[in-house]
């Protein structure tokens, strides 16, 4: 025999030894099972994936053994796709599922009508069915949702006061509701940071990419604004945006003053270059963490809100800027606040559709 | 032992056994892998099958199947154009082309099942043959790379798809079409029923139906001959008098014909509607598929058969062990390698024949 087959065979041998050595051995826990499945983008997206599974995970560092935590990123971005990627969290016994997306809506709204000892957590979107978009209520389920809008009104503030070109940009992704909140949002706030504080910004280029996933396509966009001559960009485009990063960082390594505003999660990191410094000059936050994290814990101890649609904003300080904001000068931080307690007391209310916007940039 | 032996010795039957023996050795690559980062291959394996239903649920099988259905008419779709010399990466453009006149068709018409549903996958088929058409004559006439072109006409489709949904079937969101008609739906309750809900649907049998169809015009007709011919040698077969430019342009329309019925049975069936934004994988997998069946309709069932539950099931395998699904993508990878690299396992072979056959000599001594 020569040797190939020689270690074939002792591999082969190898294999079922241990195989067989290493069943029999699976630990039953009491812990809960909780699951989670990505919205289109993977788990590192640096923003709305990561964003619920960090919450997820702390949680589950908190509460040492309360819970055993799994994600799983489904196949593709159909409502079958979906669904087996949920079907298969269940069948291996989870009982807590959680789905960051829109996208998820209809796939949440059959398996929950089909598994009622199920708790999901549906993520910026609500419940209903393929052929209507009316909402479909499940006792078991929680549609958690987002003022962005307020989040990107103070991005546009902050952009505003910040800018030194007076040139601002907008890259979005695809033109979703969330997204196109925070675009709203980013320039009624503009508009407001003009009237109010004498700011003179404007955005010169407000661009959906079309993507949550095409760090090449937004590095481009972003270069050609630079080159245009603004100097703060807000992305609102996950994956996207991370090329809005590299492309900031390029410049800012080589002395340019050009800044990102990142979204849904703190992206002061991910704006880090080799001085210390980072390109980020502050994030449009969405306490993504902060509604998984409650919500299953909510689940855990019987006060879980079913059958209802959450909205969550700056009244209940999940959305907004960070609480460090190493880029902003005092007098920023202090209209932002100025600002933010504005909108808490209602006597501002922010665009959240663009016929809104429309009338909010005429007066 | 002869006839054994001829496994290792005949090309034709070594060409035979020479994927399973691709398959046989991605699995045992994958198991090692497992075994050095300390996963239990044996528990993790019996997961994939259990998820790809095999055992436990028929649903699950179903989607099995479901999953297969698609890369049968991919897997056709690059086999057809490889036999005929061309080299179709297009297959996801096509498709999505095909499958968007199939839903553009299922949302605007209302028309009875019977008409309603041929006449949408049909068109879908057309859609994919025009799309494939304009690469081929412009391999014909100007001898531009199919290669390049068929890329390109995939980011073609995708924008052009990406425009035209939310313009004029647009859904709940801007990112999706509207849901088809019933009457164009290729599912149907009595297989979703045998299946236990599984999305498993007539594509399957149109799927059978073709590669019953692409075979005989390979194997059986003049005009599968000429292909060929055409395909191994372009100047010889002008030779011999065929029309070398005309049969391009053919294989390429019905390759792209069978890319776009892949686009029909994907989103008349698999899903309901069309989301933008997304170029299918199955045409990109369909490559894959069409080396390990050997290019042969035949083989491409079986390929696009262990393809399909692999997909099935990788999910279920990472949910149930703590093995990523990321395993199985290299077990993938291995096994097209092996397929790819036949040379080296006909090597192998032949050295386990020389083993043999020295023992029997000596026994005859």
């Amino acid at each position: 025999m020569s040797k190939k087959t020689i270690s074939l065979l002792l591999s082969l041998v190898f294999i079922f030894s241990i195989a067989l050595t290493g069943c029999g051995n699976k630990e039953e826990s009491e812990a809960v099972k909780v699951g989670m499945a990505t919205d289109s983008g993977t788990i590192d997206d640096k923003s709305f994936n990561e964003g619920t599974w960090k919450g997820i995970v702390r949680y589950s560092e908190e509460n040492e053994g309360a819970i055993e935590v799994r994600y799983l990123q489904p196949e593709g971005e159909q409502h079958t796709n979906y669904i087996n990627a949920i079907n298969d969290l269940i069948d291996t016994g989870h009982k807590i599922i959680v789905t960051p997306g829109y996208k998820f809506e209809t796939a949440v709204n059959e398996a929950a009508a089909n598994n009622e000892d199920i708790y999901f957590i549906l993520i910026d979107g609500t419940t209903h069915s393929e052929d209507s978009f009316d909402f479909v209520k499940h006792d078991n389920t929680v549609c958690v949702l987002f003022n962005e809008h307020e989040a990107g009104f103070l991005a546009g503030v902050t952009a505003a006061l910040s800018t030194k070109t007076n040139k601002l940009g907008f890259i979005g992704g695809m033109e979703v509701p969330a997204v196109q909140k925070f675009g709203w949002g980013y320039q009624a706030g503009v508009h407001y940071a003009n009237k109010t504080y004498g700011t003179n910004a404007e955005i010169i280029d407000y661009i959906y990419q079309g993507t949550f996933n095409d760090a090449a396509a937004g590095q481009t966009l972003a270069a050609g604004m630079y080159d245009k001559g603004a100097d703060i960009i807000f992305h609102a485009a996950g994956g996207t945006g991370l090329g809005v990063f590299s492309e900031a960082k390029q410049r800012a390594e080589k002395g340019e003053e050009v800044y990102v505003i990142g979204v849904d999660i703190d992206q002061y990191e991910t704006g880090k270059i080799s001085t210390g410094e980072s390109v980020t000059l502050t994030s449009a936050v969405k306490g993504i963490d902060l509604a998984a994290y409650n919500y299953i814990d909510a689940a855990l101890n019987g006060t879980f809100p079913g059958g209802e649609i959450v909205t969550l904003g700056l009244k209940e300080n999940a959305v907004g800027i960070p609480e460090e904001n190493p880029n902003l000068s005092e007098d920023v931080i202090n209209k932002l606040e100025e600002v933010k307690q504005e909108v808490i007391d209602g006597n501002l209310v922010i665009p959240s559709t663009q016929e809104e916007l429309d009338e909010f940039l005429n007066n | 032992m002869k006839k054994i032996s001829k496994y290792f010795t005949n090309e034709d039957y070594q060409k035979k056994i020479i994927p399973f023996l691709s398959v046989l050795l991605g699995f045992i690559m994958g198991a090692l892998i497992m075994l050095f980062s300390g996963y239990n291959p044996l528990e993790a394996y019996s997961a994939l099958l259990k998820g790809a239903g095999f055992y436990g649920s028929i649903k699950r099988f179903g989607d099995t199947l479901l999953n297969m259905t698609t890369l049968i008419f991919t897997g056709l779709s690059v086999a057809f154009a490889f036999r005929t010399g061309l080299f179709n990466i297009g297959a996801a453009g096509q498709m999505l082309m095909g499958g968007f006149i199939a839903v553009y068709i299922g949302i605007i018409f209302d028309l009875p099942r019977i008409i309603h549903l041929p006449f949408a996958v049909i068109s879908a088929g057309l859609a994919g043959a025009l799309w494939a058409s304009i690469p081929g004559i412009l391999k014909a006439k100007f001898k531009v790379h199919e290669v390049v072109t068929t890329i390109m006409m995939n980011w073609i489709a995708y924008w052009s798809v990406y425009y035209f949904v939310p313009n004029y079937i647009p859904g709940n969101f801007d990112t999706e079409s509207a849901v088809i008609k019933e009457s164009a739906s290729l599912r149907t309750d009595w297989l979703s029923s045998l299946f236990k809900g599984s999305y498993v649907n007539l594509g399957l049998f149109l799927s059978i139906i073709a590669v019953i169809i692409i075979w005989w015009i390979l194997e059986k007709t003049t005009f599968g001959y000429e292909l060929k011919a055409v395909g191994f040698n372009p100047n010889s077969a002008e030779y011999a008098g065929m029309k070398v430019n005309r049969n391009i342009v053919f294989s390429m329309m019905i390759s792209g014909t069978l890319a776009g019925l892949a686009g029909a049975v994907y989103y008349l069936g698999y899903t309901n509607n069309i989301k933008i934004g997304e170029l299918p994988t199955q045409g990109f997998d369909g490559i894959a598929v069409a080396l390990l069946g050997l290019n042969n309709p035949i083989g491409i069932v079986f390929s696009s058969f262990l393809f399909g539950f692999m997909n099935a099931g990788k999910l279920f395998m990472s949910a149930s062990t703590e093995v990523p699904k990321e395993l199985i993508e290299i077990i993938i990878a291995v096994i097209i390698f092996f397929a790819a690299a036949n040379l080296m396992i006909k090597g192998f072979l032949s050295k386990i024949n020389k083993v043999i056959y020295r023992k029997e000599g000596e026994k005859n001594v």
